[in-house]
């Protein structure tokens, strides 16, 4: 039933896939001490950036498009808590934590990501 | 004026119709996810793209996709959600043609399918990066080639089965 090229390809697939996997996550864990903002995007609009580290109160941010997603921020973490959208990938995401985490709601074309900034660079715009 | 073909249209709409429920019937098989990743799907209906392309050949397959992913966004979804499965279904409906045409003795249709349900899975990727404008979208791609690898070896398992079927009842398309 299976052929050699089936078997081939599933190989080539999997090495490269993994490969990235390993890759991306080498370069998390070498990111080291950086400053954490939290950046909200819909489309290429960037709605809200926010030092994750600099969080007193927990706060909950609604962004309206097809749907309603409801993020909530809190001390060093960032999720999206609530959403309208179908199937609900970016809840079960869960907490947004280290540089380089993501949750993405296609559907509302809304992207929650982590961005790490070396603490001596200044400039950071709200 | 030109002759149309009755018969192979009505099989094409009966198709679509499958196709159709296919991708209804899907989203209410929840899927075990280690990692929530956004555009992973079993890929059902990707058994009828199958079946049309071993029995019609690519233009009918690329009408039936095209066909399906609009009353799928019909049904549910809408503009967004249309977006991502004609780029995923064009994509891989033109891969999987092109493999099946020139490189059946390589690959089996199982290859085909799991190729045609990675290749679905970059098309989605590559709109989701147009449509966010942001490049980190592609830190998915890894893990959403893994899945279209387990997927595409189902719905290939299936497609293969039948074919073999077809092939049994001695029916012609």
């Amino acid at each position: 039933m299976l052929k050699k090229g089936d078997i081939i390809l599933v190989a080539l697939l999997l090495v490269a896939a993994v490969t990235a996997i390993a890759g991306m996550t080498m370069f998390r864990s070498n990111s080291g001490d950086t400053e954490k903002i939290a950046v909200i995007k819909q489309g290429n609009v960037i709605l809200k950036e926010i030092r994750l580290n600099e969080v007193g109160k927990s706060e909950r941010i609604t962004v309206e498009g097809n749907y309603k997603n409801i993020i909530l921020v809190e001390n060093r973490k960032i999720r999206f808590e609530e959403s309208t959208c179908p199937d609900k990938v970016c809840v079960k995401t869960g907490w947004l934590t280290n540089e380089g985490d993501m949750a993405v709601c296609l559907p509302n074309q809304v992207m929650v990501k982590i961005e790490g900034v070396n603490m001596d660079v200044d400039g950071v715009t709200y | 004026m030109k002759k149309v073909n009755v018969k192979k249209m009505v099989l094409l709409a009966v198709l679509i119709s499958q196709a159709l429920v296919l991708s209804i019937i899907e989203s209410w098989i929840p899927l075990p996810m280690p990692v929530p990743v956004p555009g992973i799907k079993l890929g059902l209906a990707n058994i009828v793209s199958i079946i049309v392309i071993v029995y019609f050949g690519y233009r009918e397959a690329l009408a039936v996709v095209l066909i399906r992913c609009l009353l799928t966004s019909f049904f549910s979804g809408g503009i967004t959600v249309f977006l991502f499965s004609i780029a995923g279904g064009i994509l891989s409906t033109i891969v999987m043609s092109f493999l099946y045409k020139k490189f059946s003795n390589v690959f089996s249709i199982i290859g085909i399918s799991i190729s045609g349900a990675v290749m679905h899975n970059m098309g989605q990727i590559v709109m989701a990066v147009i449509v966010m404008k942001d490049i980190a979208v592609l830190g998915y791609l890894p893990v959403l080639v893994i899945a279209g690898i387990v997927t595409g070896l189902l719905v290939g398992i299936a497609a293969n089965l039948l074919i073999k079927g077809l092939e049994k009842s001695k029916m012609t398309l």
